[in-house]
């Protein structure tokens, strides 16, 4: 029975991180939604919430808008970014501690459009910013792009 | 693999895929000016290679040919990211609060400012605040530390207090190690007895 048991094993230890990772603190918000129109919603952990301004974003956040949706949102360091319509953005990975260098920002777009103007992050530390697509990486030296990605 | 639909098929594949990436089906990155003017630059990298965009809506589509950029018109920009841009919150912007020497009292200078602050983050829809205390050189390293935190402590109250609709404050301090003008230890510097405000 060396499977289910290995099972068993990973969801107390999945369940045991959830519990002590206290996801849903404010010290786990990377950033907040500023502009919502239209469908937009902001999904964490397999919990979506229609988007508003104010709505917290956390690592692992997942941000879609509907045909006739957009959002804007800015991270803790000063990162802007603005999505259009039928997009789908995801903050992989989101680290912001300057005083340690501990920095990283890694976001997802699957589908749509998306406009970003570089933060801290990409000042700081410009190879710690990545925007992955399904066919490529953009890699950010302080600034202002906007990519668009068919299905 | 036959070769009798081969031919029929590859004579046809490349213009019917070149229509398909005509007809705006395409995924492509542009650069843009910031606000200031300033052209920055971004890298897109695929197992092809990587392209660097260093002028302003010069755009490369993300699965073509390394170096092929090409020039955005404002018209296919506005088409393709109208949406986007107009949803692009405010920049954050930051403002410093100057403090008389020793404790949390604002300068007259700064206190006159404050209504001007709150206007700005008035207009910013849900707004987030991070406030950091500094202090100058002057007294021990310790007190500085316990100083510069009184005085975030105290702009972030002054914050909560006139503006209900801040959704969050962070306080952080760096004490005397963050000098906005360089001084030796135990020098008194006015500029440097501040609480940085970013308003998000």
């Amino acid at each position: 029975m060396p499977l289910p048991s290995c099972r068993v094993l990973i969801l107390a230890l999945l369940l045991s991180s959830c519990a002590f990772r206290s996801w849903g603190a404010d010290s786990d918000v990377v950033g907040y939604v500023k502009i919502a129109h239209g469908k937009a919603f902001v999904s964490t952990r397999q919990i979506a919430v229609d988007a508003q301004p104010g709505t917290p974003l956390y690592q692992g956040s997942t941000l879609t808008t509907g045909s006739d949706g957009s959002l804007g949102v800015t991270l803790k360091d000063n990162t802007v970014m603005s999505f259009g319509p039928d997009t789908e953005v995801s903050i992989d990975d989101y680290l912001y501690k300057p005083a340690q260098d501990r920095l990283k920002l890694a976001a997802r777009i699957v589908k749509g459009t998306l406009h970003y103007i570089s933060g801290v992050i990409a000042k700081l530390k410009p190879e710690a910013v990545s925007i992955n697509t399904p066919t490529g990486i953009i890699g950010v030296r302080g600034t202002r792009f906007a990519v668009k990605v068919e299905d | 693999m036959t070769t009798y639909s081969a031919h029929p098929l590859r004579s046809t594949l490349p213009l019917v895929l070149s229509l398909f990436m005509a007809a705006c089906s395409q995924s492509y990155v542009v650069l843009l000016a910031e606000d200031d003017g300033r052209v920055g630059q971004v890298s897109v990298t695929t197992p092809a290679g990587t392209t660097l965009l260093d002028k302003a809506s010069e755009g490369i589509e993300i699965s073509g040919q390394p170096g092929k950029t090409f020039a955005v018109d404002p018209q296919r920009l506005e088409r393709d990211f109208g949406a986007a841009l107009a949803s692009a919150p405010r920049k954050p912007v930051s403002f410093d609060l100057y403090f008389n020497k020793g404790g949390t009292e604002l300068t007259a200078a700064s206190a006159a400012d404050i209504p001007k602050f709150f206007d700005e983050i008035k207009q910013r829809p849900a707004p987030d605040i991070s406030v950091i205390g500094h202090t100058d050189t002057a007294g021990s390293a310790e007190d500085n530390e316990r100083l510069s935190l009184n005085r975030a402590k105290a702009t972030a109250e002054l914050l909560k207090k006139n503006l209900p609709q801040v959704i969050n404050i962070t306080i952080d301090s760096h004490g005397e190690k963050n000098l906005l003008v360089p001084t030796p230890d135990n020098s008194a510097e006015p500029r440097n007895r501040r609480v940085e405000i970013t308003v998000r």
